[in-house]
């Protein structure tokens, strides 16, 4: 038998109609962009992120200024929002309320995903007795009036306790100690059907550890679900804020709170509505945007459930 | 039916053991703060200061101050108010719980009855402008807080109203008159009647396309026929599904509700009681409301299977 000849090798360039390389996030965001009302919903946040930074080191008036000009004056050329009871700015005080909506919607959907991200995590993956305890205080939770919950636990903790100051940061743990069940849900949800999923079961082959399986198959393919889940805390976070401060139960008085001072020009709404209407206008916009972003991004990272 | 019953004491039990226990939190929690009820009462001498721990039994220790407040609870005694003294809790509480339960069932009703009424409509003229204004309503309405509805409709039907008639025709605040009921049952139920409509519209959409419905209208049923016996039917299961989060919702609603409106329920007295710093009403309008959320959710569970026959206890 005469050896084959060796096929001579043609130099080609292999060259494939590769796809665009989509990962989990880029491939959302082109979804997203075909929705629209989720594009507008997102603009309205990036325009308040932005105002939130401005009115860091910017606005016109200082928030606390009192008398800048006769009080209840309404818009005018120089505020253009008008001035409030006490003659403060009312654009200075938006912008500073843009400030508190932020850290509290973010700052809430932080601690509601380190809370029920682990939790979640532990029910799905051990199942057992961790998933039953774990199961048990979802469900007593989901059983309670949480506003009010949360509302006490402001109260306690800072007012009667003095353990944390009346301010933001108070607001974000009441809020999230009563509303971390979402997130523990769904996550439980995810990594119960996940764990059982082949590539799952070829980590665990390969000899890898409950946590690096935990950390690095299960956690990233239930981060879609997640994302959607911590940006509808955010509205949430906002409107115990505002519904806390409009009681006189959230923020202390001067700070800028879009609540506190919907109750402030809600005693002069007769002859001076744009007092009220700012800071409830500012807030229903705010709470809107991250509501259609987060449909869109339900949709965005789950196609299946497009309505 | 005995699977039923059963059901139904299994549950009642467990939202007992919850109310107890959840509004045991806030005791606790109550109970941490330093110093006693009375520090506001400066003129007072101590002996009829120590006269007045003890007759609220404060002079006890915790323990067995939790033991009596637990005891107390399941008799249905939730104790004194510290600064009315002499008022008695549980009373109060049950005619303010009549005034809360009135405008709660209006709100529902707005949201089950609007919600319903514009979801259905909604999917059946799809995509015609019917559908575009219902469902852009129902986007926009779910995102604005009830507060804000609650401001609107008191600047819009309080002071515009009173303007354009020349004080004939016009919204009072307060309680006690039927012409004071519509406003702030408007104003609960809208969001949620917004979300009922979203979902409506979605499930509606969802069943008018499935084959058993497209046979009742091939059978040449009567379109009222097939709309409400045969499609709505099915289309309201998931509406049903969100009725219990929805009742909890208008519940702690009405907190900030009859703060605005006047009206003596019991979440104005939940926000007075906290201002004032009358902990024992605090704690009783809190279990009141543990309790209630828990017998929603119950009556919602039992609903359910009407429904949906394939769900059994």
């Amino acid at each position: 038998m005469a050896q084959a000849a060796p096929v001579a090798q043609p130099e080609v360039e292999l060259t494939y109609d590769m796809p665009e390389q989509a990962t989990l996030l880029s491939d959302a965001w082109r979804r997203l962009r075909r929705n629209r009302i989720a594009l507008v919903g997102t603009v309205i946040i990036a325009i308040l992120f932005i105002t939130a930074l401005i009115s860091i080191v910017w606005t016109p008036y200082p928030v606390w200024l009192q008398a800048v000009g006769p009080t209840y004056q309404p818009p005018s050329g120089a505020h253009p929002l008008g001035l409030d009871q006490a003659g403060r700015d009312i654009l200075s005080r938006i912008m500073g309320g843009a400030l508190i909506t932020v850290e509290v919607g973010i700052g809430s959907a932080i601690i509601v995903s380190l809370i029920g991200i682990p939790l979640g995590l532990l029910a799905g993956f051990y199942r057992g007795k961790v998933d039953t305890v774990i199961s048990f205080f979802i469900n007593i939770w989901y059983g309670i009036p949480d506003l009010l919950v949360a509302l006490i636990l402001v109260f306690v903790l800072s007012d009667a306790l003095h353990l944390i100051p009346r301010g933001v940061f108070v607001i974000i743990i009441a809020f999230s100690l009563t509303r971390w069940m979402d997130v523990a849900r769904l996550v439980r949800g995810q990594s119960l059907a996940l764990r059982e999923r082949e590539f799952v079961e070829a980590a665990r082959m390969a000899g890898a550890r409950d946590f690096y399986l935990l950390v690095r198959h299960i956690f990233p393919n239930a981060l879609g679900p997640i994302i959607v889940q911590a940006t509808f805390a955010i509205p949430a976070a906002v409107l115990f804020e505002a519904f806390l401060s409009f009681l006189g139960l959230g923020l202390p008085s001067p700070t800028p709170s879009w609540g506190a001072m919907a109750a402030d020009g809600y005693h002069g709404m007769d002859f001076a509505p744009h007092i009220v209407l700012a800071p409830t206008i500012a807030l229903s916009l705010t709470l809107m945007a991250f509501n259609w972003l987060g449909d869109g991004l339900r949709d965005a990272f789950d196609p299946r459930m497009r309505r | 039916m005995r699977g039923t019953l059963l059901y139904i004491g299994q549950r009642l039990i467990l939202i007992a053991i919850t109310t107890v226990l959840v509004s045991s939190i806030v005791f606790l929690l109550l109970h941490q703060i330093p110093g006693n009820a009375f520090l506001n009462e400066n003129r007072q001498t101590p002996q009829a200061l120590a006269a007045e721990l003890h007759h609220y039994g404060l002079d006890l220790p915790l323990q067995q101050q939790y033991v009596n407040w637990v005891q107390g609870v399941l008799h249905g005694d939730l104790g004194e108010s510290l600064v009315n003294h002499g008022v008695k809790i549980s009373p109060l509480l049950i005619r303010e719980t009549s005034v809360s339960a009135t405008v709660g069932f209006f709100a529902l009703l707005v949201t089950v009855g609007l919600g319903l009424i514009l979801g259905v409509i909604a999917a059946l003229r799809q995509n015609t402008w019917v559908d575009y204004i219902a469902s852009s309503a129902a986007v926009i309405g779910y995102s604005v807080p009830s507060f804000v509805i609650a401001i609107f409709g008191l600047l819009i039907f309080g002071h515009y109203l009173y303007v354009w008639t020349g004080g004939t025709l016009f919204y009072q605040p307060g309680w006690g008159k039927p012409e004071q009921i519509p406003v702030p049952a408007l104003a609960l139920g809208l969001p949620y009647a917004s979300y009922v409509a979203r979902l409506t519209r979605a499930s509606m959409l969802e069943t008018i396309r499935t084959d058993y419905v497209r046979t009742a209208w091939a059978k040449g049923l009567k379109a009222r026929v097939v709309v409400f016996r045969h499609a709505l039917r099915n289309a309201l299961i998931p509406v049903v599904t969100i009725l219990g989060p929805l009742v909890t919702g208008i519940i702690t609603g009405s907190v900030v509700i009859e703060n605005i409106f006047g009206i003596p329920g019991l979440g104005k007295e939940f926000v007075t009681s906290i201002l004032a710093r009358d902990y024992n009403i605090v704690i009783g309008v809190f279990t009141f409301y543990a309790g209630l959320v828990g017998l929603a959710n119950l009556t919602v569970d039992v609903v359910y299977p009407v429904l949906d026959p394939r769900i059994r206890y």
